[in-house]
Protein backbone atom coordinates (compact mmCIF):
# COMPACT_ATOMS: atom_id res chain seq x y z
CA UNK A 1 0.00 0.00 0.00
CA UNK A 2 1.30 3.43 -1.27
CA UNK A 3 1.63 6.44 1.75
CA UNK A 4 1.25 10.13 0.84
CA UNK A 5 3.77 10.32 4.17
CA UNK A 6 6.10 13.28 2.63
CA UNK A 7 8.68 15.31 3.93
CA UNK A 8 9.77 18.73 1.80
CA UNK A 9 13.83 18.34 0.66
CA UNK A 10 15.79 19.91 -1.45
CA UNK A 11 16.38 19.56 -4.96
CA UNK A 12 19.57 20.02 -6.49
CA UNK A 13 18.83 21.11 -9.94
CA UNK A 14 19.96 25.04 -10.96
CA UNK A 15 17.10 27.76 -10.50
CA UNK A 16 18.81 29.67 -13.39
CA UNK A 17 17.36 26.66 -15.36
CA UNK A 18 14.05 28.38 -15.23
CA UNK A 19 15.00 31.14 -17.64
CA UNK A 20 15.33 29.18 -20.82
CA UNK A 21 13.35 26.31 -19.53
CA UNK A 22 9.96 28.27 -19.34
CA UNK A 23 7.85 29.73 -21.60
CA UNK A 24 7.05 32.64 -19.08
CA UNK A 25 10.68 33.33 -19.13
CA UNK A 26 10.73 33.23 -23.20
CA UNK A 27 8.16 35.38 -23.31
CA UNK A 28 9.52 38.27 -20.71
CA UNK A 29 12.68 37.79 -23.33
CA UNK A 30 10.79 38.09 -26.70
CA UNK A 31 8.23 40.35 -25.35
CA UNK A 32 11.30 42.88 -23.94
CA UNK A 33 13.72 42.53 -26.92
CA UNK A 34 10.70 43.59 -29.48
CA UNK A 35 10.42 46.40 -27.00
CA UNK A 36 13.80 47.54 -27.32
CA UNK A 37 14.29 47.41 -31.11
CA UNK A 38 10.82 49.19 -31.54
CA UNK A 39 12.38 51.98 -29.30
CA UNK A 40 16.14 51.51 -31.15
CA UNK A 41 14.24 52.01 -34.04
CA UNK A 42 12.08 54.95 -32.85
CA UNK A 43 15.42 56.48 -31.68
CA UNK A 44 17.08 56.09 -35.04
CA UNK A 45 13.90 58.53 -36.69
CA UNK A 46 12.68 54.83 -38.03
CA UNK A 47 10.47 52.42 -36.95
CA UNK A 48 9.58 48.47 -36.96
CA UNK A 49 6.37 49.23 -38.52
CA UNK A 50 8.00 47.72 -42.14
CA UNK A 51 7.99 43.99 -40.80
CA UNK A 52 5.06 44.52 -38.18
CA UNK A 53 3.02 44.54 -40.94
CA UNK A 54 -1.00 44.19 -40.56
CA UNK A 55 -3.92 44.54 -43.01
CA UNK A 56 -5.91 47.49 -43.44
CA UNK A 57 -9.16 48.19 -43.98
CA UNK A 58 -10.66 47.04 -47.17
CA UNK A 59 -14.11 46.90 -48.80
CA UNK A 60 -13.47 45.43 -52.38
CA UNK A 61 -11.54 42.58 -52.96
CA UNK A 62 -9.43 44.49 -55.58
CA UNK A 63 -8.28 46.71 -52.47
CA UNK A 64 -7.45 43.63 -50.86
CA UNK A 65 -5.50 42.59 -53.96
CA UNK A 66 -4.07 45.75 -54.12
CA UNK A 67 -2.61 45.41 -50.24
CA UNK A 68 -1.17 42.03 -50.49
CA UNK A 69 0.57 42.62 -53.49
CA UNK A 70 1.96 45.67 -51.78
CA UNK A 71 2.71 43.88 -48.53
CA UNK A 72 3.42 40.71 -49.63
CA UNK A 73 7.25 40.24 -48.67
CA UNK A 74 6.46 42.36 -45.33
CA UNK A 75 4.28 39.46 -44.55
CA UNK A 76 7.18 36.99 -45.67
CA UNK A 77 9.41 38.61 -43.73
CA UNK A 78 7.23 38.85 -40.42
CA UNK A 79 6.71 34.99 -40.93
CA UNK A 80 10.48 34.74 -40.98
CA UNK A 81 11.32 36.60 -37.98
CA UNK A 82 8.69 34.61 -36.29
CA UNK A 83 10.21 31.50 -37.28
CA UNK A 84 13.54 32.13 -36.40
CA UNK A 85 12.49 33.61 -32.76
CA UNK A 86 9.87 31.01 -31.74
CA UNK A 87 12.37 27.94 -33.37
CA UNK A 88 14.71 28.58 -31.04
CA UNK A 89 12.35 28.58 -27.87
CA UNK A 90 11.17 25.87 -29.23
CA UNK A 91 14.76 24.22 -29.02
CA UNK A 92 15.74 25.24 -25.17
CA UNK A 93 12.39 24.22 -23.72
CA UNK A 94 12.92 21.16 -25.35
CA UNK A 95 10.41 20.51 -28.04
CA UNK A 96 11.44 19.39 -31.99
CA UNK A 97 11.84 22.36 -34.12
CA UNK A 98 11.16 20.73 -37.38
CA UNK A 99 7.47 19.28 -36.72
CA UNK A 100 7.35 23.11 -35.12
CA UNK A 101 8.69 24.80 -38.17
CA UNK A 102 5.64 22.86 -40.24
CA UNK A 103 3.15 24.08 -37.76
CA UNK A 104 4.01 27.12 -37.17
CA UNK A 105 3.51 28.19 -40.86
CA UNK A 106 0.30 27.03 -40.92
CA UNK A 107 -0.93 28.70 -38.43
CA UNK A 108 1.04 31.90 -39.60
CA UNK A 109 -0.97 31.41 -42.63
CA UNK A 110 -4.49 30.73 -41.10
CA UNK A 111 -3.92 33.82 -38.97
CA UNK A 112 -3.57 35.91 -41.88
CA UNK A 113 -6.44 35.11 -43.34
CA UNK A 114 -8.64 35.59 -40.09
CA UNK A 115 -6.89 38.92 -39.99
CA UNK A 116 -7.53 39.98 -42.97
CA UNK A 117 -11.20 38.53 -42.57
CA UNK A 118 -11.74 40.93 -39.65
CA UNK A 119 -10.30 43.94 -41.67
CA UNK A 120 -13.06 43.89 -43.48
CA UNK A 121 -15.13 46.64 -43.64
CA UNK A 122 -18.57 44.94 -43.51
CA UNK A 123 -17.07 41.85 -40.70
CA UNK A 124 -18.57 43.76 -37.74
CA UNK A 125 -21.79 43.19 -39.44
CA UNK A 126 -21.33 39.67 -40.30
CA UNK A 127 -19.75 39.23 -36.34
CA UNK A 128 -17.02 38.26 -38.22
CA UNK A 129 -14.85 39.29 -34.64
CA UNK A 130 -11.08 37.65 -35.27
CA UNK A 131 -10.78 36.27 -32.20
CA UNK A 132 -13.89 34.51 -32.27
CA UNK A 133 -13.30 33.59 -36.04
CA UNK A 134 -9.90 31.84 -35.35
CA UNK A 135 -11.20 29.86 -31.81
CA UNK A 136 -14.25 28.37 -34.53
CA UNK A 137 -12.31 27.28 -37.09
CA UNK A 138 -9.63 26.11 -34.57
CA UNK A 139 -12.56 24.44 -33.36
CA UNK A 140 -13.83 23.04 -36.61
CA UNK A 141 -11.08 22.22 -37.71
CA UNK A 142 -9.73 20.37 -35.24
CA UNK A 143 -13.04 18.02 -34.28
CA UNK A 144 -14.88 17.86 -37.74
CA UNK A 145 -12.26 17.44 -40.00
CA UNK A 146 -8.82 16.68 -37.14
CA UNK A 147 -5.40 17.39 -37.46
CA UNK A 148 -2.39 14.37 -37.67
CA UNK A 149 -0.83 14.98 -33.79
CA UNK A 150 2.74 16.16 -35.17
CA UNK A 151 1.18 19.39 -35.92
CA UNK A 152 0.34 20.36 -31.72
CA UNK A 153 4.13 21.11 -32.10
CA UNK A 154 3.44 24.76 -33.34
CA UNK A 155 -0.28 25.05 -31.21
CA UNK A 156 1.63 26.74 -27.90
CA UNK A 157 -1.90 28.44 -26.67
CA UNK A 158 0.23 29.93 -23.30
CA UNK A 159 3.37 30.85 -24.94
CA UNK A 160 1.55 32.66 -27.57
CA UNK A 161 -0.70 34.76 -24.76
CA UNK A 162 2.01 35.66 -22.64
CA UNK A 163 3.91 36.88 -25.41
CA UNK A 164 0.93 39.22 -26.12
CA UNK A 165 0.26 40.06 -22.58
CA UNK A 166 4.04 41.37 -22.60
CA UNK A 167 3.67 43.44 -25.64
CA UNK A 168 0.04 44.31 -24.29
CA UNK A 169 2.10 45.68 -21.43
CA UNK A 170 4.04 48.08 -23.79
CA UNK A 171 1.00 49.73 -25.06
CA UNK A 172 -0.71 50.55 -21.30
CA UNK A 173 0.61 53.08 -19.13
CA UNK A 174 2.22 52.30 -15.88
CA UNK A 175 0.14 55.24 -14.39
CA UNK A 176 -3.08 53.43 -15.14
CA UNK A 177 -1.65 49.93 -13.36
CA UNK A 178 -0.72 52.28 -10.31
CA UNK A 179 -4.24 53.98 -10.14
CA UNK A 180 -6.09 51.16 -11.21
CA UNK A 181 -4.69 47.90 -9.90
CA UNK A 182 -5.75 48.01 -6.31
CA UNK A 183 -9.56 48.29 -7.37
CA UNK A 184 -8.80 45.85 -9.92
CA UNK A 185 -7.05 43.50 -6.92
CA UNK A 186 -9.90 44.22 -4.67
CA UNK A 187 -12.64 43.24 -6.95
CA UNK A 188 -10.93 40.16 -8.61
CA UNK A 189 -10.25 38.98 -4.77
CA UNK A 190 -14.11 39.13 -3.70
CA UNK A 191 -14.52 37.25 -6.84
CA UNK A 192 -11.78 34.00 -6.44
CA UNK A 193 -12.57 34.04 -2.73
CA UNK A 194 -16.15 33.23 -3.08
CA UNK A 195 -16.13 31.49 -6.50
CA UNK A 196 -13.42 29.17 -4.57
CA UNK A 197 -15.64 28.36 -1.28
CA UNK A 198 -18.76 27.87 -3.50
CA UNK A 199 -16.87 25.62 -5.48
CA UNK A 200 -15.03 23.61 -2.39
CA UNK A 201 -18.03 23.38 -0.27
CA UNK A 202 -20.50 22.06 -2.79
CA UNK A 203 -17.46 19.53 -3.66
CA UNK A 204 -17.55 18.33 -0.34
CA UNK A 205 -20.56 18.12 0.21
CA UNK A 206 -21.52 16.18 -2.35
CA UNK A 207 -18.35 14.05 -0.89
CA UNK A 208 -15.27 15.04 -3.04
CA UNK A 209 -11.99 14.75 -1.97
CA UNK A 210 -10.28 17.80 0.09
CA UNK A 211 -7.47 17.55 -2.78
CA UNK A 212 -9.71 17.02 -5.79
CA UNK A 213 -12.28 19.83 -3.94
CA UNK A 214 -9.51 22.43 -4.11
CA UNK A 215 -7.87 21.50 -7.91
CA UNK A 216 -11.50 22.60 -8.98
CA UNK A 217 -11.85 25.66 -6.58
CA UNK A 218 -8.56 26.86 -8.07
CA UNK A 219 -9.34 26.42 -11.64
CA UNK A 220 -12.80 28.27 -11.24
CA UNK A 221 -11.44 31.09 -9.06
CA UNK A 222 -7.64 31.80 -10.02
CA UNK A 223 -6.88 31.41 -13.59
CA UNK A 224 -8.23 28.02 -14.87
CA UNK A 225 -6.27 25.22 -16.10
CA UNK A 226 -2.99 26.75 -14.73
CA UNK A 227 -3.93 27.19 -11.10
CA UNK A 228 -5.66 23.90 -11.01
CA UNK A 229 -2.14 21.94 -12.35
CA UNK A 230 -0.15 24.53 -9.80
CA UNK A 231 -2.58 23.57 -6.87
CA UNK A 232 -2.58 19.87 -7.87
CA UNK A 233 1.29 19.87 -7.32
CA UNK A 234 1.14 21.97 -4.24
CA UNK A 235 -2.00 19.56 -2.37
CA UNK A 236 -0.45 16.34 -4.09
CA UNK A 237 -3.32 15.69 -5.71
CA UNK A 238 -4.31 12.26 -6.93
CA UNK A 239 -3.53 11.82 -10.60
CA UNK A 240 -6.72 11.69 -12.21
CA UNK A 241 -8.01 14.77 -9.93
CA UNK A 242 -5.86 17.41 -12.72
CA UNK A 243 -7.78 16.36 -15.75
CA UNK A 244 -11.40 16.59 -14.52
CA UNK A 245 -10.57 19.94 -13.63
CA UNK A 246 -8.83 20.50 -16.92
CA UNK A 247 -11.78 19.00 -18.90
CA UNK A 248 -14.79 21.21 -17.00
CA UNK A 249 -12.25 24.90 -17.17
CA UNK A 250 -11.87 24.40 -21.18
CA UNK A 251 -15.44 23.16 -21.27
CA UNK A 252 -16.78 26.41 -19.16
CA UNK A 253 -13.77 28.67 -20.82
CA UNK A 254 -15.36 28.44 -24.36
CA UNK A 255 -18.77 28.94 -23.66
CA UNK A 256 -18.01 31.70 -21.91
CA UNK A 257 -16.00 32.77 -24.47
CA UNK A 258 -19.01 33.49 -26.87
CA UNK A 259 -21.84 34.30 -24.11
CA UNK A 260 -19.75 37.07 -22.15
CA UNK A 261 -19.45 39.11 -25.23
CA UNK A 262 -22.91 38.40 -26.48
CA UNK A 263 -24.47 39.03 -23.11
CA UNK A 264 -22.56 42.46 -23.09
CA UNK A 265 -23.29 43.25 -25.74
CA UNK A 266 -27.06 42.76 -25.64
CA UNK A 267 -26.50 44.82 -22.10
CA UNK A 268 -24.85 47.48 -24.62
CA UNK A 269 -22.09 47.88 -21.53
CA UNK A 270 -19.11 50.05 -22.09
CA UNK A 271 -15.88 48.39 -23.28
CA UNK A 272 -13.85 49.05 -20.12
CA UNK A 273 -16.85 47.38 -17.58
CA UNK A 274 -17.41 44.59 -20.05
CA UNK A 275 -13.89 43.79 -20.32
CA UNK A 276 -13.78 43.62 -16.26
CA UNK A 277 -16.85 41.91 -16.10
CA UNK A 278 -15.12 39.43 -18.83
CA UNK A 279 -11.74 39.87 -16.68
CA UNK A 280 -13.58 38.87 -13.23
CA UNK A 281 -16.24 35.65 -14.78
CA UNK A 282 -13.63 34.20 -17.43
CA UNK A 283 -11.21 31.37 -16.10
CA UNK A 284 -8.03 31.48 -18.70
CA UNK A 285 -6.11 34.19 -19.89
CA UNK A 286 -6.36 33.31 -23.26
CA UNK A 287 -10.25 32.39 -23.94
CA UNK A 288 -10.43 35.89 -21.87
CA UNK A 289 -8.63 38.15 -24.03
CA UNK A 290 -10.48 36.21 -27.05
CA UNK A 291 -14.19 37.68 -25.52
CA UNK A 292 -12.11 40.89 -24.31
CA UNK A 293 -10.67 41.72 -27.83
CA UNK A 294 -13.96 40.57 -29.56
CA UNK A 295 -16.21 42.62 -27.79
CA UNK A 296 -14.04 45.70 -27.78
CA UNK A 297 -13.79 45.51 -31.53
CA UNK A 298 -17.22 46.41 -31.31
CA UNK A 299 -16.67 49.42 -29.79
CA UNK A 300 -17.67 52.80 -32.21
CA UNK A 301 -19.37 51.06 -34.79
CA UNK A 302 -22.99 51.21 -35.29
CA UNK A 303 -24.20 49.21 -32.07
CA UNK A 304 -23.86 52.15 -29.99
CA UNK A 305 -20.65 50.11 -27.43
CA UNK A 306 -19.41 53.13 -25.67
CA UNK A 307 -15.91 53.05 -25.23
CA UNK A 308 -12.95 52.18 -27.29
CA UNK A 309 -10.99 48.56 -28.29
CA UNK A 310 -8.20 49.63 -25.99
CA UNK A 311 -10.61 49.89 -22.19
CA UNK A 312 -11.79 46.58 -22.60
CA UNK A 313 -8.06 44.93 -22.83
CA UNK A 314 -6.73 47.57 -19.95
CA UNK A 315 -9.82 46.46 -17.66
CA UNK A 316 -9.58 42.78 -18.71
CA UNK A 317 -6.00 42.74 -17.88
CA UNK A 318 -5.93 44.52 -14.97
CA UNK A 319 -8.37 42.07 -13.22
CA UNK A 320 -7.33 38.99 -14.67
CA UNK A 321 -3.85 39.24 -14.81
CA UNK A 322 -3.27 41.66 -11.76
CA UNK A 323 -5.86 41.00 -9.89
CA UNK A 324 -5.99 36.83 -10.37
CA UNK A 325 -2.64 35.30 -12.03
CA UNK A 326 -0.15 36.53 -9.99
CA UNK A 327 -1.83 35.66 -6.62
CA UNK A 328 -1.64 31.86 -7.28
CA UNK A 329 1.73 31.17 -5.65
CA UNK A 330 -0.24 32.44 -2.23
CA UNK A 331 -3.03 30.27 -3.21
CA UNK A 332 -0.53 27.19 -3.90
CA UNK A 333 1.15 27.68 -0.44
CA UNK A 334 -1.94 28.32 1.26
CA UNK A 335 -3.92 25.32 0.43
CA UNK A 336 -0.20 23.41 0.70
CA UNK A 337 -0.25 24.26 3.97
CA UNK A 338 -3.89 23.34 4.66
CA UNK A 339 -3.17 20.12 3.03
CA UNK A 340 -0.30 19.07 5.43
CA UNK A 341 -1.92 20.57 8.68
CA UNK A 342 -5.58 19.07 8.25
CA UNK A 343 -6.55 16.90 5.28
CA UNK A 344 -2.94 14.77 5.78
CA UNK A 345 -2.64 15.20 9.57
CA UNK A 346 -2.34 11.88 10.13
CA UNK A 347 -0.83 10.79 7.01
CA UNK A 348 2.25 13.42 6.80
CA UNK A 349 4.92 15.42 8.55
CA UNK A 350 5.84 16.99 5.61
CA UNK A 351 6.80 20.82 5.39
CA UNK A 352 5.32 23.35 2.76
CA UNK A 353 8.37 25.43 0.95
CA UNK A 354 6.89 29.34 1.11
CA UNK A 355 9.58 28.98 -1.75
CA UNK A 356 6.71 27.81 -4.02
CA UNK A 357 4.70 31.69 -4.12
CA UNK A 358 7.94 32.66 -6.23
CA UNK A 359 8.83 29.12 -7.79
CA UNK A 360 4.99 29.46 -9.08
CA UNK A 361 4.52 32.71 -9.84
CA UNK A 362 3.89 33.13 -13.66
CA UNK A 363 6.89 35.35 -14.92
CA UNK A 364 5.24 36.38 -17.71
CA UNK A 365 3.85 39.09 -15.64
CA UNK A 366 7.23 40.32 -14.61
CA UNK A 367 7.65 41.37 -18.39
CA UNK A 368 4.00 42.93 -18.83
CA UNK A 369 5.05 44.89 -15.96
CA UNK A 370 8.73 46.35 -16.97
CA UNK A 371 7.34 46.51 -20.88
CA UNK A 372 4.31 49.32 -19.11
CA UNK A 373 6.87 51.23 -17.18
CA UNK A 374 9.55 51.55 -20.18
CA UNK A 375 7.18 52.96 -22.39
CA UNK A 376 5.65 54.76 -20.31
CA UNK A 377 9.33 56.15 -19.83
CA UNK A 378 9.52 57.06 -23.52
CA UNK A 379 6.13 58.86 -24.02
CA UNK A 380 6.54 61.08 -20.62
CA UNK A 381 7.58 64.29 -22.00
CA UNK A 382 5.33 64.00 -25.29
CA UNK A 383 2.82 66.48 -25.65
CA UNK A 384 -0.03 65.09 -27.15
CA UNK A 385 0.08 66.39 -30.59
CA UNK A 386 3.59 64.76 -30.59
CA UNK A 387 2.14 61.80 -28.83
CA UNK A 388 -0.60 61.15 -31.70
CA UNK A 389 1.94 62.22 -34.63
CA UNK A 390 5.31 60.68 -33.76
CA UNK A 391 5.26 58.12 -30.93
CA UNK A 392 2.07 56.49 -31.45
CA UNK A 393 2.46 55.46 -35.48
CA UNK A 394 6.68 54.54 -35.22
CA UNK A 395 6.29 52.69 -31.46
CA UNK A 396 2.76 51.94 -30.53
CA UNK A 397 1.13 50.61 -33.18
CA UNK A 398 3.67 48.31 -34.66
CA UNK A 399 3.54 46.50 -30.85
CA UNK A 400 -0.06 46.52 -30.98
CA UNK A 401 0.15 44.67 -34.57
CA UNK A 402 2.43 42.54 -33.51
CA UNK A 403 -0.26 41.75 -30.10
CA UNK A 404 -2.33 41.19 -32.56
CA UNK A 405 -0.81 38.77 -34.18
CA UNK A 406 0.34 37.06 -31.09
CA UNK A 407 -3.08 36.42 -29.87
CA UNK A 408 -4.04 35.27 -33.14
CA UNK A 409 -2.18 32.66 -33.28
CA UNK A 410 -2.97 31.42 -29.46
CA UNK A 411 -6.98 32.01 -30.31
CA UNK A 412 -6.91 29.75 -33.04
CA UNK A 413 -4.27 27.43 -30.83
CA UNK A 414 -7.07 26.70 -28.41
CA UNK A 415 -9.67 25.67 -31.41
CA UNK A 416 -7.05 23.59 -32.68
CA UNK A 417 -5.92 21.72 -29.17
CA UNK A 418 -9.50 21.46 -27.89
CA UNK A 419 -10.30 18.15 -28.84
CA UNK A 420 -13.61 17.02 -26.79
CA UNK A 421 -13.31 13.39 -27.60
CA UNK A 422 -9.58 13.72 -25.88
CA UNK A 423 -11.15 15.41 -23.05
CA UNK A 424 -11.22 13.21 -19.41
CA UNK A 425 -14.97 12.56 -18.60
CA UNK A 426 -15.45 14.77 -15.00
CA UNK A 427 -18.40 13.17 -13.74
CA UNK A 428 -21.41 14.26 -12.33
CA UNK A 429 -20.71 15.57 -8.88
CA UNK A 430 -17.42 18.01 -10.08
CA UNK A 431 -19.62 18.96 -12.73
CA UNK A 432 -22.63 20.09 -10.53
CA UNK A 433 -20.00 21.48 -7.75
CA UNK A 434 -17.82 23.34 -10.94
CA UNK A 435 -21.11 24.81 -12.47
CA UNK A 436 -22.88 25.96 -9.01
CA UNK A 437 -19.22 27.96 -9.08
CA UNK A 438 -19.72 29.40 -12.48
CA UNK A 439 -23.02 30.73 -12.35
CA UNK A 440 -21.91 32.85 -8.74
CA UNK A 441 -18.57 33.98 -10.33
CA UNK A 442 -20.86 35.18 -13.37
CA UNK A 443 -23.25 36.59 -11.38
CA UNK A 444 -21.05 38.30 -8.89
CA UNK A 445 -18.79 39.51 -11.40
CA UNK A 446 -21.50 41.12 -12.87
CA UNK A 447 -22.47 42.74 -10.03
CA UNK A 448 -19.23 44.10 -8.88
CA UNK A 449 -18.34 45.12 -12.99
CA UNK A 450 -21.31 47.07 -13.25
CA UNK A 451 -22.70 48.28 -10.62
CA UNK A 452 -20.44 48.52 -7.62
CA UNK A 453 -17.33 49.74 -9.84
CA UNK A 454 -18.98 50.61 -13.32
CA UNK A 455 -18.88 54.02 -13.51
CA UNK A 456 -14.79 53.22 -12.29
CA UNK A 457 -14.42 51.00 -15.59
CA UNK A 458 -16.19 52.82 -18.23
CA UNK A 459 -13.74 55.80 -16.87
CA UNK A 460 -10.64 54.39 -17.56
CA UNK A 461 -7.75 56.11 -19.69
CA UNK A 462 -5.73 54.02 -22.04
CA UNK A 463 -3.28 56.33 -23.61
CA UNK B 1 2.27 25.95 16.40
CA UNK B 2 1.80 22.79 14.20
CA UNK B 3 1.17 25.45 11.57
CA UNK B 4 4.18 26.97 11.90
CA UNK B 5 6.90 23.81 12.34
CA UNK B 6 4.84 22.48 8.68
CA UNK B 7 6.34 26.13 6.70
CA UNK B 8 9.65 24.80 5.48
CA UNK B 9 12.35 27.71 4.22
CA UNK B 10 15.19 25.26 3.29
CA UNK B 11 15.93 21.88 2.54
CA UNK B 12 18.41 18.72 2.24
CA UNK B 13 18.07 15.12 1.75
CA UNK B 14 16.79 13.16 -1.43
CA UNK B 15 13.93 14.70 -3.32
CA UNK B 16 11.57 13.04 -5.85
CA UNK B 17 13.17 15.00 -8.12
CA UNK B 18 16.10 11.99 -8.27
CA UNK B 19 13.18 9.27 -7.27
CA UNK B 20 12.93 6.69 -10.37
CA UNK B 21 9.41 6.92 -9.92
CA UNK B 22 9.11 10.44 -10.52
CA UNK B 23 8.50 12.02 -14.03
CA UNK B 24 8.18 15.58 -14.63
CA UNK B 25 8.94 15.87 -18.38
CA UNK B 26 6.71 18.67 -19.73
CA UNK B 27 6.33 16.95 -22.74
CA UNK B 28 5.30 13.90 -20.67
CA UNK B 29 3.10 16.00 -18.59
CA UNK B 30 1.06 17.22 -21.54
CA UNK B 31 0.53 13.58 -22.99
CA UNK B 32 -0.02 12.38 -19.58
CA UNK B 33 -3.40 14.62 -19.44
CA UNK B 34 -5.06 15.71 -22.56
CA UNK B 35 -6.32 19.07 -22.62
CA UNK B 36 -4.09 20.88 -20.64
CA UNK B 37 -2.30 22.46 -23.88
CA UNK B 38 -5.55 23.87 -24.66
CA UNK B 39 -5.41 26.93 -22.09
CA UNK B 40 -2.26 26.03 -20.13
CA UNK B 41 1.35 24.63 -20.65
CA UNK B 42 3.23 21.80 -19.32
CA UNK B 43 6.47 24.65 -19.83
CA UNK B 44 4.84 27.19 -17.50
CA UNK B 45 6.03 28.50 -14.42
CA UNK B 46 3.09 28.04 -12.36
CA UNK B 47 4.15 24.16 -13.01
CA UNK B 48 7.46 25.09 -11.30
CA UNK B 49 8.83 21.08 -11.49
CA UNK B 50 5.67 19.65 -10.64
CA UNK B 51 5.49 16.11 -11.96
CA UNK B 52 3.66 12.46 -11.51
CA UNK B 53 4.69 9.94 -8.89
CA UNK B 54 4.41 6.38 -10.60
CA UNK B 55 4.45 4.91 -6.73
CA UNK B 56 1.43 6.57 -4.79
CA UNK B 57 -0.19 7.05 -8.01
CA UNK B 58 -0.09 11.40 -7.47
CA UNK B 59 1.02 14.72 -9.20
CA UNK B 60 3.45 16.47 -6.57
CA UNK B 61 5.88 18.67 -6.57
CA UNK B 62 9.48 17.63 -7.86
CA UNK B 63 11.01 18.85 -4.13
CA UNK B 64 8.78 16.57 -2.15
CA UNK B 65 10.06 12.93 -0.76
CA UNK B 66 8.76 9.68 0.55
CA UNK B 67 9.93 6.81 2.43
CA UNK B 68 9.83 4.80 -1.05
CA UNK B 69 12.24 7.40 -1.97
CA UNK B 70 14.45 4.92 -5.23
CA UNK B 71 17.29 7.32 -6.66
CA UNK B 72 17.32 6.97 -10.70
CA UNK B 73 19.04 3.16 -11.65
CA UNK B 74 18.92 1.95 -7.89
CA UNK B 75 15.65 -0.37 -9.18
CA UNK B 76 17.59 -1.30 -12.17
CA UNK B 77 20.67 -2.24 -9.50
CA UNK B 78 18.20 -4.00 -7.33
CA UNK B 79 16.60 -6.15 -9.92
CA UNK B 80 20.54 -7.51 -11.05
CA UNK B 81 21.48 -8.34 -8.01
CA UNK B 82 17.99 -10.31 -7.41
CA UNK B 83 18.77 -11.99 -10.73
CA UNK B 84 22.45 -13.11 -10.32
Amino acid sequence: MATNTTETTGVKTSGWQEFWSKEDWWAVWLGLGIVALAYIFYLAGSSISWIAVAPGKWSTLSQLGAQLSKNGIKYLALLAAFLVLFTIVISFIGQKPKAFIKSFIFIFILSTIIYIVGAWDQANRYNLEPPLVALLLGLIISNVIGLPRWLDAGFRVEFYIKLGIVLLGATLPFTLIIWAGPVAILQASIVSLVTFFVIFLTARKLGLDHRLAAVLGAGGAVCGVSASIAVAGAVRAKKEHPPIAISLVVLWAIVLIFVLPLVCRALGLPTGVAGAWIGTSEFADAAGLAAAQSYGNLAGHHLGIAGTADQALASYTLIKVIGRDIWIGIWSFVLALIAVTVWERNETDSKVQVGQIWWRFPKFVIGFLIASVVTTLIVHGNSLADYNKLVKPSLILPITALRTWAFTFSFLSIGLTTRFRDLASTGFKPFVAFTFGVVVNVALGYVLSVVVFGHYWSSIVTH
Amino acid sequence: MKIFNSIGLGNSGPSCQQCTYFQNDPSLIEAAYPGLTVMSSGFASVRDRDGLCSYNEIYLSARDSCPHFTPHGAETNLEEAASQ
